[in-house]
């Protein structure tokens, strides 16, 4: 098998590739698309397999290999937060410099963020214009959050911080938090809320969104992979993580912005994200997700 | 076999300028289809055109300009579209072409994009009515107190026109992208396939299909596979094939259900563990799949090799070949330049003992299932003057012992892909398309099948 480093260059390249498609004459091609997935789930497994087996050395090597890990690590995210910030722009079609990336920085930087206990899912609905509600399962302690500049314009993107496994929206010029903070609704009216667990994956067609939302990409993190909430192993799983969010072989975002199935987008009133359980430190990184 | 082959000229298509190395996309040949006589032959570009050429009829005078082939009419099939609830745009670019079977003076063909098929007549007019009472020549009404007595019109030959009518136009019936039609033994049905479904249609009928293969989960997420192409049997009107990107071939019988979910015979070969890597799925996808002319065969084509199944044995491949087994090493940087994902089609000669396929470089090989050799040509203007014989190629691994007119892997031309390649039905005529070219090379040597 290749090594390491050409698994992480075909992640970055079938990002890639994911990205150009959306823009390519035609439509999507759900046929490349489902093959590109299948590399990025083989190169992802390939990284797996082998930072299993490196957790698994003796400790003497430990900080070595965790260094290198970090290092390419970071690298990586280098790569997928440039691919991430181009895609989303594309991806709206807005202009680049009317989005502020969350916690992203461009040169890959940490930047570090305090952040709340959570495990949340975020429903949106597009019926309801501005409303973030949240199965308030956040435990509001208060903690002091240094979010970087929220969006200010009436958009919404998501979020996926690659420490702590939670995918967040940031809507309208608030962070999911500010519902906490300063509730929209009741904090118990958000808990009562149900959640549909519709674990689609949606991109839903601009043509179809009210004119108070873009709209926005919703991944859907699979519960299975993201079971390690053990810190040490926050970064040999970080990939993985990403990955899973692009799903293997979940492909319905792609066809979803290719065919606009309607009876996705019309029969299911919300679209939710579902997310982990997350005991973690704080904002360490994160990364646009589509 | 095909090893002598007579190069018949070179026919170009749609304006290639020999002196620039320059292609305009829109003339890239898409598909080239022979009919049932081989008569004629069609190719669809990306710009939506068809050309349709005609065999010139044999003279004993000029015997070796017999068989050539010329233009016979130019049309344009499809247009770009753009679906406006789904703000996209639909691409002209023709998928594939489908004759008819020949059922009176007029030929008949399918024709279909991403999206939309249509049936097209092509009809000759060489006659035309003169003599008409109430009209002169020019088609000017006349005075009648200048008609003093009564004429029959009579035809008079006129140029061959040929003309070229829409008759049916199959819309708004596949959500995804059209890979494949297959006109049915019948001659009443033929079905369409996208990637995930596959429509039957009576010709007859435009407002409405049955589908009749649908593996489109109910969860998005839960895909794994895509239908890639589909053909109904050439003499059991009940019975089609469709191939995966799994790598699968699927036999349904459409007598058993209305909905063929569920395959009467599935031809899948087991993985090689040992040959996993990361492209392992993209590789095994198969690209096309066409049924032997005896029905008792499929052909199918991935990436690297071509197989042969028995209809009748459905564990593994009744024969394998390797197309270019050197490209294994150079699965990576195929595909960061997006070649891994080319579909080569392929195609059986009349008697089924020959099978042919594209490569790169503009190469294109042919495997003799019966003595099992094989052979390596090159389409190109260079190698191609007329009645030169074509000269067998070689690939060799980079570094490796050369012999001369070797070329080596490393110097193999990728945007030259030959991927579209047509086999006359009862003689040892063979087009290939590369790139906007069309070259049709004839085996005057061995001319009949064997």
């Amino acid at each position: 098998m290749e090594c390491a480093f050409e698994a992480q260059n075909l992640i970055s390249i079938s990002l890639r590739k994911i990205q150009s498609s959306r823009t390519q004459r035609g439509g999507i091609k759900l046929h490349k698309n489902l093959l590109v997935t299948y590399v990025l789930r083989n190169a992802r497994q390939f990284y797996m397999n082998k930072n299993v087996s490196q957790a698994q050395r003796s400790p003497p090597y430990e900080d070595a290999a965790a260094v290198r890990e970090k290092q390419e690590y970071l690298e990586l995210m280098g790569s997928f937060t440039e691919l991430a910030d181009d895609f989303y722009c594309n991806f709206t079609g807005a202009e680049s410099d009317s989005w502020h990336c969350g916690a992203h920085q461009h040169n890959g930087q940490l930047t570090e963020v305090q952040h709340q206990d959570a495990s949340s899912c975020v429903l949106v609905s597009p019926n309801e214009s501005d409303l973030m509600l949240s199965e308030a399962c956040w435990s509001c302690a208060d903690k002091s959050w240094e979010l970087p500049v929220p969006n200010t314009q009436a958009n919404q993107k998501t979020v996926l911080d690659l420490d702590t496994h939670v995918v967040t929206t940031v809507s309208n010029g608030y962070f999911h938090s500010d519902c906490c903070a300063q509730p929209r609704q009741p904090q118990g009216a958000q808990c009562h809320k149900k959640r549909k667990m519709d674990t689609s994956y949606f991109i839903v067609d601009p043509e179809f969104y009210l004119p108070d939302f873009v709209p926005v990409p919703f991944k859907r993190m699979r519960s299975d992979d993201d079971s390690h909430s053990d810190s040490d192993q926050l970064d040999n799983t970080n990939i993985s993580n990403l990955i899973s969010v692009l799903g293997s072989g979940g492909l319905s975002e792609f066809v979803s912005w290719q065919q606009t199935d309607l009876e996705q987008i019309f029969g299911t009133q919300t679209i939710c994200l579902k997310h982990t359980l997350f005991t973690g430190s704080g904002w360490t990184r994160a990364i646009e997700a589509f | 076999m095909g090893e002598d082959t007579d190069a018949a000229p070179t026919l170009n298509h749609h304006g290639f300028l020999p002196d620039h190395n320059y292609v305009t996309d829109a003339d890239i040949i898409s598909t080239v289809e022979f009919n049932h006589t081989g008569e004629l032959l069609a190719t669809g570009d990306k710009g939506g055109r068809v050309v349709i050429f005609q065999r010139e009829p044999e003279s004993k005078t000029e015997p070796f300009s017999q068989g050539e082939y010329n233009v016979y009419s130019t049309f344009q099939s499809h247009e770009p579209e753009f679906d406006y609830l789904k703000s996209l745009e639909i691409e002209e670019k023709i998928n594939k072409i489908r004759w008819l079977p020949q059922q009176n003076a007029a030929h008949f063909l399918l024709s279909t994009n991403d999206k939309t098929i249509k049936l097209w007549k092509v009809s000759e007019r060489d006659k035309r009515p003169e003599g008409y009472n109430l009209k002169d020549e020019e088609g000017r009404i006349k005075d009648i107190s200048t008609v003093t007595s009564l004429q029959v019109p009579v035809l008079k030959p006129m140029d061959l026109m040929v003309e070229v009518t829409p008759r049916r136009v199959f819309a708004n019936a596949h959500t995804y992208h059209i890979n494949s039609i297959s006109v049915n033994s019948d001659y009443e049905t033929y079905m369409s396939a996208d990637d995930l479904r596959i429509n039957l249609w009576n010709l007859d009928i435009t407002d409405r299909s049955f589908n009749i293969v649908d593996i489109k989960p109910a969860n998005m997420e839960d895909l794994t596979e895509v239908i890639t192409a589909a053909e109904f049997h050439p003499h059991h009107c009940n019975l089609f094939v469709y191939s995966s990107s799994k790598g699968t071939l699927r036999l349904c019988d459409m007598r058993e259900a209305a909905l063929c979910d569920k395959h009467s015979k599935l031809f899948e070969e087991p993985e090689d563990p040992s040959a996993r890597s990361f492209f392992s799925e993209i590789i095994s996808s198969v690209s096309d799949v066409k049924f032997s002319h005896s029905g008792r065969y499929l052909l199918t084509r991935d990436y690297l090799t071509a197989k042969v199944w028995d209809l009748n044995m459905e564990s593994k491949p009744l024969e394998t070949y390797q197309v270019h087994d050197y490209l294994r090493s150079k699965l990576c940087s195929l595909y960061e330049n997006d070649c891994i994902f080319d579909k080569f089609e392929c195609a059986w000669n009349g008697a089924d003992s020959v099978i042919m396929t594209g490569a790169y470089n503009n190469f294109f090989r042919m495997f003799d299932r019966n003595t099992k050799r094989d052979v390596t040509l090159e389409a190109s203007r260079e190698s191609s003057k007329p009645r030169a014989v074509l000269k067998p190629r070689r690939v060799c691994a980079a570094g490796g012992k050369r012999r001369k007119d070797d070329i080596s892997v490393d110097s193999l031309d990728f945007t030259k892909k030959i991927l579209h390649t047509a086999w006359h039905p009862t003689e040892n005529i063979i087009a290939i398309a590369a790139t906007n070219n069309l070259y049709i090379f004839q085996d005057k040597l061995n001319s009949e099948m064997h």
